[in-house]
């Protein structure tokens, strides 16, 4: 794609990398069979392809958008299943987060939206605040007619329970001989939303020979406010995160900090980029070069499942697209899984996003309703007795749709290496599915070697 | 006349399944052909068979010429882009994409245009993955019927993808709905629609791959069971010339069906080109690829200047074991070949792509070679040569001449079979540079010329050169072509050009 920017515009770094990212968009439109609302809408402007154009005449005049381009770009849940497929490998992530940015920094939303946005950006990234939150938010459900229509699918989103759990700064000691020492990201929402992750992921680590650390200073990814454009934030975020990190890398050492909310896992893995103008960059870059979600650094050093009466269930796994688009691992929660003896299964249509995205269910409920409802139905129609995910947020948002109970990825893991029963498993009715069948055909020997014929016997 | 035509549709199938936004038509009118972009008058999402015949009825009364596309992912043939800019498109994909039926004892299915690869892949594996759909190596989001009714062609036991199709639903040019096959016999309860390919009368589906007399709403695809077991092979081969050598042994191995599958021929520019861009294109090159740019790229990714692909199906790998043993040994005996286990090709990304094209499984891995060159410019030149070594060596030499003249990268992937390998001969371009558009557009006009002169037809086209090829067939084809044209579509309403058929 051409583009047209003054040299002085190209003075910014930003605007220089962007200008690159759109050179190099050449309209296969291999991205709009892919990207959740151009197969809604089938609107160009709702396709990547025509976002980039539309963040293409954003940048290049400069000023404050039109509104119809923030509009586009809003509906866009940056879940990169156009990365994916494009043959010619845009960045779209980095652009699209360029392009937040930019809206947030020359866009005046209206007041209520503003407000919500400022709520969100302020509350989710803090767990006890978000805490206080939820509880405020279920004493208010009864009231939600009388809220701002704006405000109200942040009630409706409230899950019926939580298990809120935070963590202090400690360490969590391994199990038998030490094979490696960990950070864990204990992360923002997902204490307030769903302790057990983390518990059932630290239980995994440490029967694995892993000492676990839950760093001081560490805290909120900066996920959250960088896809609401709020870059200062989300840099800040992560230097603190980059610093407390490094100093237990420094100190007693850190083999990797092990991320399972594979939205955080998307931005930690990112946090060279994030970070490349300050002057933590090389100490960001070295963070994001150990990072893992949990399900790759488990299969990394091997999983121990046990020996034990568990029935063989029917394990139907969804990708995250944080975890399929944004870090490319798809592999290693599957063959875990398996490892473990349930029996995996994939989601039809597995590379459309749920709907979550971040804080994208908060702020266009409607697609995302629309896209969860379509990701059930997939979902469902594989007859799950458990679904199985990596990250809190497709949880959060499928747990309202789905029928089938839903656990972490971790937790099962957990079970089946002697961890307890998951959560959301208590109480259901558990029917083993029949093993494989095993038997192997014998090998038969070889035959001479070929002669000269015509054919080939 | 053309806003009658549209207020008719409306009246019929609803406004909203008409786009003709600027964005859109914009969009739709892209193409990767140096040609140009033809914008269309407009698009219209046809939901059902029905509301296709009346879409045609109206184009008959208003003499509208319609441009049918199933999902529009056929990239370097022609995208959505319709023959000519002022045709109508009618995307069936967005609203016709569902699949009708799949029978699980006699292994078929019956989709609509919509259907992609990956839609069926993720279908039969929520049945428990005991079928599998024979793929492309080319997008997963690519339509199963648009890719048969082309001639396009997979990998394994069921490749020829219009082969393996059985019974189709179409709604003519005059508007008539027509069931082919079985499928012809007055009533509705038809159990052999999709199962018997010939029956009563002519032969007629024939007539609808490559052609423009009619839209095709349905139609059967037959289905492998999947084994249990898939185990490829992989041998490089250093030099050019080899290929003499490795068509000839293809050749034995398939004319017995001793291979399941096709074998996949590739050169070191076509694989290497699938994991990254060419690492001397410069903007404003005019040259090709150096030699020892070529054996650079070959010895980063460990793969030959050709490297040979196939598979075994089996009960279990152990079983496959004897098979590879007698492959290997055929390969083996000049010496010449390296051999990959398939465990080792498991970490070779270009290798993959071969393992999943094998085993029914829809991937993107190949698209990068779209990104060898930038600038968006892609072609697809595609000939094929009798399965005789020297004759596959002949083909290669006027195909990299013509390739170095016009300073494009030969990059080129044979598809063997028994009696015949089709050449996927790929030119990416800069297609914003004009020099560069330009000289794409001559080395694929001269490539038509060569390949003609030796009395080799190419097996499908892009768009910009149906009217080339065409002109190339011997009178009787194009007047049989017209006459069948000004029989079922007398209007000439649907894509009127496409596949030089006016």
């Amino acid at each position: 794609m051409q583009t047209d920017f003054t040299a002085e515009q190209l003075r910014d770094p930003a605007i220089r990398e962007a200008a690159d990212i759109l050179g190099t968009c050449v309209h296969y439109g291999f991205c709009t069979n892919t990207c959740p609302t151009y197969v809604l809408s089938r609107d160009e402007n709702e396709s990547p392809r025509g976002r980039i154009d539309l963040i293409r005449a954003m940048l290049e005049s400069g000023g404050p958008p039109k509104p119809q381009t923030v509009a586009h770009l809003d509906s866009c849940l940056s879940c990169l299943s156009c990365m994916t497929t494009c043959a010619a490998k845009v960045d779209y992530a980095h652009l699209i987060d360029r392009a937040r940015i930019h809206v947030e920094r020359h866009h005046r939303r209206p007041p209520a939206e503003r407000a919500l946005r400022a709520l969100l950006a302020f509350v989710l990234p803090r767990p006890r605040l978000f805490q206080v939150a939820l509880k405020l938010g279920r004493f208010g459900r009864p009231l939600q007619r009388l809220l701002p229509v704006r405000l109200r699918p942040l009630l409706a989103m409230i899950p019926e329970r939580t298990h809120t759990e935070i963590l202090a700064p400690q360490v969590f000691r391994a199990e038998g001989e030490k094979r490696a020492r960990v950070a864990l990201l204990a992360g923002c929402a997902q204490q307030a939303l769903d302790g057990n992750i983390n518990a059932a992921t630290i239980r995994l680590l440490t029967r694995h020979g892993c000492e676990v650390v839950v760093a001081a200073g560490a805290g909120c990814c900066g996920s959250l406010t960088l896809h609401m454009g709020r870059e200062n934030e989300a840099m800040a975020a992560a230097a603190a995160n980059v610093r407390a990190w490094m100093r237990e890398r420094r100190g007693e050492g850190l083999d990797a900090v092990i991320v399972n909310a594979s939205g955080c896992g998307t931005t930690v893995k990112d946090y060279g980029h994030l970070l490349a103008r300050m002057a933590l960059a090389g100490e960001a870059q070295e963070i994001a070069s150990i990072a893992r979600d949990v399900t790759e650094f488990i299969a990394g050093i091997g999983l121990r499942p046990v020996a034990q009466e568990r029935p063989r269930l029917r394990v139907t796994y969804h990708d995250a697209c944080s975890m399929q688009h944004g870090q490319r691992v798809t592999r290693p929660p599957r063959d875990l899984l398996r490892a473990a003896g349930f029996e995996v299964v994939d989601v039809p249509e597995k590379h459309f996003c749920c709907g979550s995205a971040g804080t994208y269910n908060l702020l266009q409920p409607a697609t995302a309703e629309t896209l969860g409802q379509r990701k059930a139905g997939n979902i469902d129609s594989t007859a799950p007795d458990v679904v199985a995910a990596g990250n809190i947020g497709c949880l959060t948002q499928l747990r309202r749709y789905v029928g089938a109970p839903m656990a972490h990825t971790a937790e099962l893991l957990d079970w089946a290496t002697g961890g307890p029963l998951p959560p959301a498993l208590a109480g259901v009715t558990l029917t083993s599915r029949p093993a494989p069948q095993r038997e192997e055909a014998p090998a038969v020997a070889a035959a001479p070697a070929p002669n000269d014929d015509a054919g080939f016997w | 006349m053309a806003e009658a035509f549209f207020n008719e549709v409306a009246a019929a199938i609803g406004a909203e399944w008409i786009n003709r936004s600027e964005e859109t038509l914009r969009r739709y009118g892209e193409n990767t052909m140096p040609g140009g972009d033809r914008r269309p008058l407009g698009v219209i999402y046809p939901g059902s068979t029905a509301e296709v015949q009346a879409i045609v009825k109206a184009a008959n009364r208003h003499g509208v010429a319609l441009y049918p596309v199933s999902t529009g992912n056929n990239i370097g043939l022609g995208s959505r882009s319709a023959v000519h800019a002022g045709q109508v498109v009618l995307d069936l994909g967005r609203r016709m994409n569902r699949i009708l039926e799949i029978d699980e004892t006699l292994a078929f299915a019956v989709v609509e245009p919509g259907v992609s690869y990956q839609a069926m892949y993720d279908e039969l594996v929520r049945r428990g993955d005991k079928f599998m759909v024979d793929v492309t190596s080319g997008p997963p989001q690519g339509g199963m019927l648009g890719n048969a009714l082309d001639k396009g062609a997979g990998y394994g036991p069921y490749f020829d993808h219009f082969g393996f199709s059985c019974g189709m639903e179409i709604v003519l040019g005059n508007g008539e709905v027509l069931r082919t096959g079985d499928g012809a016999l007055a009533g509705s309860e038809l159990p052999n629609w999709h199962v018997s390919k010939y029956s009563f009368g002519p032969i007629l589906d024939g007539l609808f791959a490559q052609s423009n007399f009619g839209i095709v709403t349905r139609m059967g695809i037959w289905l492998l069971p999947r084994p249990p077991a898939v185990r490829s092979f992989h041998f490089t081969y250093p030099d050019d010339d080899d290929l003499a050598e490795i068509v000839d042994i293809c050749r034995a191995l398939k004319l017995s069906n001793f291979v399941p599958t096709l074998l996949r021929v590739a050169n070191d520019v076509y694989l290497c080109g699938s994991e990254h861009p060419s690492p001397e294109y410069r903007p404003g090159s005019r040259t090709s690829i150096s030699d020892a740019g070529r054996r650079a790229l070959r010895e980063k990714d460990r793969l030959g200047a050709w490297t040979v692909s196939g598979a075994f199906y089996g009960p279990s790998m152990a079983a496959i074991e004897p098979q590879i043993e007698r492959v290997r040994a055929a390969f083996g005996k000049s010496g010449k070949a390296t051999y990959i286990p398939h465990e080792e090709a498991l970490g070779f990304h270009a290798l993959q792509v071969a393992i999943n094209a094998c085993s029914g499984v829809p991937g993107v891995g190949e698209l990068g070679l779209l990104k060898w060159r930038p600038g968006g410019g892609n072609l697809w030149f595609l000939p094929g040569t009798p399965m005789v070594g020297s004759i596959a060596n002949e083909c290669q030499r006027i195909s990299r001449r013509i390739y170095a003249e016009h300073g494009m990268d030969y990059m080129i992937m044979n598809v063997c079979s028994a009696r015949f390998a089709r050449g996927l001969h790929v030119i990416t371009f800069d297609r914003e540079n004009p020099d560069e558009n330009a000289r794409a557009n001559a080395c694929y006009e001269a490539l038509a010329r060569a390949y003609a002169e030796r009395g080799i037809f190419v097996g499908r086209a892009p768009l910009d050169y149906h009217a080339l090829h065409m002109g190339q067939a011997m009178p009787a084809f194009r007047d049989s072509c017209t006459a069948i044209k000004a029989a079922l579509d007398p209007a000439g309403v649907i894509a009127p050009g496409r596949y030089g058929i006016a």
